[in-house]
């Protein structure tokens, strides 16, 4: 195919591809007093913030909205260094049985989220772990840190070990090594795992669900999910506008990182 | 490096990936085998667990709707391995060498970024009945239109492309880095030699994409198995526990009715399919890697 054709193709899909982002975002803009759903492709009005504000106010989505900001940035945060951590104990370091080490991590995601629920949510009751941030927090850098030794482990075995002899013939130690010369090489890397978890943890629903409960502990999806159920018909407005309010966030992050999150992948991949 | 010299560093990265074994040891290891002990007793979450031995892989079996659930998995698994990963190889094959390919990739990139209750909150306002979809069938003619979420299979048909809307993108990105990465000697070689499209794409990119198309498959396999966010926003299952999913029907059979023995059961069972299928699909990947 000639390049115009797939040009042409491509604007064509695009256009369709976002058809139901222009159905959200119209219809959230609906007042509730002019939503009809009868005229789904018809924009009416622009109450868009006005709808947003309420699905604030109402429903403690506002509450949620800080408790998920501390998940979504401190665990990738957390997690991207403990992952760094592993990469270089096994690649620079060159710990035995290095390779064991790391199946044991990256072990962590071939089970489905379904084997965890039952005993962290028993467990945490138990410990007062349940409804907490933190425990929230630590439950989201456990789960990021496999992908985050994945990724690392790689990055760093793109290094050449001179680097590491160099560093040592200079007299650095090993946590200086890590911390001043392995730790800014990787930046590229690091960035693209903490975007991608920084979106997983945003966009989670099932332990939100499991292990939390109160407005201000429970992860902003997790409320949209509970806001679904409550409200109907002439409301519907305003759950759309919590639905873009809560995408919103991660949808900026994707779209103005897509460049360099490419880019930290692809180093990262030899 | 002399044999010494590696090995003088050793107590110091024992010390560097503990932190990540710990967390992982802590938080997945010891629930998972607290699961599969817990899918052997009769629990409801208060007093200690009694040892039941297999009843809940018998009830669980005895249950018609299991197997429902069961089959709604399945066939998010194919569905999801033939929409969004074909839709976005074939995206990335479009926008490969062409001049602002990645802002043409972006319109698809955004589904991506909303969260799996997003789409299924912006789908079920499209697909309920007499919703934008209808209306839009609607002004072409179609009177009578299907019952997109209330009729099965139908409704986990419709979901699992709501899915692939919000997936290909990103498998399209995957693709695309894989076919950056491709050496361009090769490449331009096979031009020179006049390899052009299907057979440019089956001599030359497809098997150079292989390693990459295997990560992708295997992670589209282990993620569709798992599928909650999209059901849960759309049909929560229903109706009835018509479209509902292994996880979901873990989730409910838990949360729900505290039947943690159960849950722990199907739990164990979708972990049993998922490493299964894991296995299958790897070792097939490698036998294929070794015919090259």
């Amino acid at each position: 195919m000639s390049r115009s054709i797939r040009t042409a193709v491509l604007i064509v899909a695009g256009i369709i591809w976002l058809l139901p982002v222009y159905l959200l975002v119209i219809n959230a803009a609906k007042s509730p007093a002019d939503f009809t759903s009868k005229e789904a492709w018809l924009p009416n009005g622009f109450a868009l913030f006005d709808n947003m504000a309420d699905a604030l106010s109402l429903s403690g989505l506002g509450d949620a909205v800080l408790s998920t900001l501390i998940y979504a940035v401190v665990s990738p945060i957390v997690a991207v260094l403990v992952g760094a951590a592993a990469g270089f104990a096994i690649v620079a370091l060159r710990l035995k049985h290095g390779f064991a080490w790391f199946v044991v991590i990256f072990g962590g995601t071939v089970f489905p989220l379904q084997m965890v629920l039952i005993p962290l949510f028993d467990g945490y009751s138990r410990v007062g772990l349940f409804d907490t941030r933190f425990g929230m927090v630590l439950i989201y850098t456990a789960i990021s840190v496999p992908f985050s030794a994945f990724v690392m482990r790689n990055f760093f075995s793109g290094i050449a070990h001179n680097v590491f002899e160099a560093a040592v013939v200079d007299g650095a130690s090993t946590w200086r090594i890590f911390t001043r010369v392995y730790i800014p090489m990787a930046m590229s890397a690091l960035v693209a795992i903490f975007i991608l978890q920084a979106t997983f943890v945003w966009n989670d629903l099932l332990l939100g669900l499991t292990l939390s409960q109160s407005d201000d502990v429970r992860p902003i999806v997790t409320t949209l999910s509970g806001m679904q159920s409550t409200y109907g018909g002439a409301q519907l407005s305003t759950v759309l506008a919590a639905g873009i309010l809560v995408s919103l966030p991660t949808v900026v992050l994707f779209l103005f990182t897509q460049k360099f999150f490419a880019k930290g992948l692809a180093l990262g991949q030899y | 490096m002399s044999r010494r010299d590696s090995t003088s560093y050793q107590w110091s990265a024992r010390g560097f990936i503990a932190p990540g074994v710990i967390l992982v040891a802590v938080l997945l290891y010891a629930p998972l085998l607290w699961t599969t002990y817990l899918s052997f007793t009769e629990y409801n979450g208060l007093g200690d667990p009694d040892w039941v031995g297999l009843a809940n892989y018998g009830a669980m079996f005895a249950d018609p709707e299991f197997f429902g659930s069961l089959g709604n998995t399945l066939l998010w698994v194919a569905g999801t391995l033939i929409v969004p990963v074909g839709l976005g190889l074939g995206l990335a094959l479009l926008t490969f060498d062409l001049k602002g390919g990645i802002w043409l990739r972006l319109p698809f990139l955004i589904p991506y970024a909303i969260s799996g209750i997003g789409v299924g909150l912006i789908w079920s306002f499209i697909l309920q009945s007499d919703g934008a979809l209808d209306q839009a069938l609607a002004l072409v003619g179609v009177v009578d239109p299907p019952r997109w979420l209330l009729d099965a299979p139908l409704n986990t048909v419709v979901m699992i492309l709501a899915s692939a809307w919000q997936g290909v993108g990103v498998n399209a990105l995957l693709f695309t880095i894989g076919l950056q990465s491709i050496p361009k000697e090769p490449l331009e070689a096979a031009r020179l030699d006049g390899a052009r499209g299907a057979r440019l794409f089956g001599s030359i990119l497809w098997p150079m994409l292989r390693p990459l198309t295997a990560v992708v498959i295997g992670l589209s396999i282990v993620a569709s198995l798992k599928t909650f966010d999209i059901v849960q926003g759309m049909t929560k299952g229903g109706p009835g526990r018509a479209s509902e999913t292994l996880a979901l029907t873990m989730y409910k059979d838990t949360f729900v009715n505290s039947d943690y023995g159960l849950g722990s059961a199907i739990a164990v069972f979708l972990t049993i399919v998922t490493l299964v299928a894991s296995v299958l699909y790897l070792r097939q990947q490698l036998s294929k890697k070794n015919e090259i």
